[in-house]
């Protein structure tokens, strides 16, 4: 089964989609298998980050955005410098992630939580979930 | 095959032209000014002269409002002679953006004040038809605005491409400045780009109401063409058509200045006004006040608009609704359209045949051979 969501981010940082993937799972009926988290964009990324601080979240977003700064002299020009560093920072991060399913619930621990973390918004975006039973 | 026959082919070539105009422009303008150059821009200058002038004038406002940049349009001779300090100083122009606007890229001052602006470190970008010619050598940079030619007209195919150039530099600009969002340009596109659609079924609808109008004009000896922001570029390009095609006497005027002056002239019936006038434009408020203050003087009026009884009783010709900065486009046909019919109705020869004393301007003589001089003031 594979579901759509479409996402309007509204400026650049971490979004929590988790409750995304437990509807999904929920709406699939399965109980044991896998769960995959995919962002068709290249300029945004998923990862698991904690969430119980927000100022963690943010932490997570300077830092990277620390080691991939926004610069004007990229040699991708074809849209903007924001858009060249997201070219970057999503293929360091990553476009999706696996998660196991067990007894119909997601392999993720309690500090953990699926992110849907964008590099160039805001834009209109979605994230795919596919279940694989088994 | 009439004059007025080939300038309307022009006006309805524009619906079909719009699109394929907007897909040719658009890669080269994305890469034509790079983003660290692009960073540098700290003023920009949009200089022409006739039509070219008026498209600087009327993308102004836009380039403004996208890239938040000191914009200013200049005439070719402002922008060569009285710009930059030229001819007392030496100054720095860098960090100064000029785009020269000229389809024929032969215009003697124009070509004149690339080169003066390129000598003093100014970023220079041409838009013209010429790669060969005395403008894409001057300007560091050209963008390539031929198109193909239609029908012996006053200019008017090669106005709107001068108009969907600039748009679509001042979109480009705003977007690699982060002035506006990653979306958003490519919207802004699109919407330019469907400009054309809109235009299917405006020359049959103007036609009856423009020749009534023209019909009017015998007696005319002058018009007055007004407009507010990028509609006084409308207003120019109108004026500019008007003393081409049928030799009148035109004018374009801020709709704020006519209030103090133009509002004086003596026998008011007999001076016909067109306003360009976008209803939810910038300037809306005081251009309703314009409509009845024209109406009160008596002048023989016709208000361009986008909502039906704006025009308060006035002649109304109602353009397809686009946001004000693309205005200029649609406005482009009932301008034309007006010239073609006041010309017909009264007979006048295109450029008066450049014959007997306008047997100067033939193969554009007066505008390309003036001596250029790139040294003094």
């Amino acid at each position: 089964m594979l579901k759509t969501y479409s996402l309007e981010t509204k400026a650049n940082g971490l979004i929590d989609v988790t409750s995304l993937a437990e509807e999904a799972l929920a709406e699939s009926g399965v109980s044991e298998g896998m769960l995959l988290v995919s962002v068709p964009h290249s300029t945004a990324a998923v990862s698991v980050v904690s969430p119980w601080d927000p100022l963690g979240l943010e932490d997570v977003h300077d830092e990277i955005c620390r080691l991939v700064p926004t610069r004007v002299d990229f040699k991708h020009q074809h849209d903007t410098p924001q858009d060249a560093a997201g070219h970057i920072k999503a293929a360091l991060v990553g476009h999706s992630r696996v998660f196991y399913v067990h007894d119909g619930k997601l392999g993720l621990g309690h500090s953990q939580k699926i992110f849907f973390w964008e590099f160039d918004g805001p834009r209109s975006r979605s994230v795919e979930i596919k279940i694989l039973r088994g | 095959m009439s004059q007025l026959d080939d300038f309307i082919r022009q006006v309805r070539s524009l619906h079909t032209m719009i699109g394929p105009c907007v897909d040719i422009l658009e890669p080269e303008t994305r890469k034509v000014i790079s983003t660290p150059e692009i960073y540098g821009i700290r003023q920009i200058i949009l200089t022409g002269s006739g039509d070219s002038y008026f498209a600087g004038a009327a993308a102004a406002p836009m380039f403004r409002d996208l890239t938040g940049l000191p914009v200013q349009a200049m005439t070719s001779m402002e922008a060569s002679r009285y710009a930059g300090g030229f001819g007392k100083s030496v100054i720095n122009a860098r960090g100064t953006l000029v785009i020269s606007i000229s389809y024929s890229g032969e215009a003697a001052r124009l070509v004149e004040a690339a080169q003066r602006w390129r000598d003093r470190g100014a970023l220079t970008l041409g838009l013209t038809s010429a790669r060969e010619g005395r403008l894409a050598k001057a300007a560091e940079r050209v963008v390539n605005t031929r198109i193909e030619e239609v029908a012996p007209a006053p200019g008017t195919r090669t106005y709107v491409v001068a108009l969907i150039a600039l748009n679509l530099l001042a979109i480009r600009f705003a977007e690699v400045l982060m002035r506006i969002t990653m979306d958003a340009p490519n919207g802004l596109r699109r919407e330019l780009s469907e400009i054309g659609t809109q235009l299917g079924d405006l020359e049959s609808a103007f036609s009856a109401p423009i020749r009534a109008f023209a019909e009017l004009s015998r007696d005319w000896r002058c018009f007055d063409l007004l407009g507010s922001g990028p509609s006084l570029g409308s207003a120019g390009y109108s004026a500019a058509k008007l003393v081409e095609a049928a030799g009148i006497h035109a004018v374009a005027q801020d709709s704020e200045e006519f209030f103090h002056l133009n509002f004086f002239v003596d026998c008011p019936t007999t001076i016909p006004a067109v306003l360009y006038a976008p209803s939810d434009g910038a300037a809306a408020s005081r251009s309703r006040e314009l409509v009845e203050t024209l109406g009160q003087l008596g002048r023989p009026t016709m208000v361009v608009t986008d909502q039906a009884g704006f025009g308060g009783g006035l002649t109304e010709l109602l353009v397809p609704r686009v946001r004000e900065w693309f205005a200029p486009i649609v406005q482009t046909v009932p301008a034309a359209l007006l010239a073609a019919h006041v010309a017909d109705h009264r007979g006048t020869r295109h450029y008066r045949g450049h014959d007997g004393p306008w047997s100067g301007a033939r193969g554009a003589n007066l505008v390309r051979n003036s001596r250029i001089d790139v040294n003094r003031g």
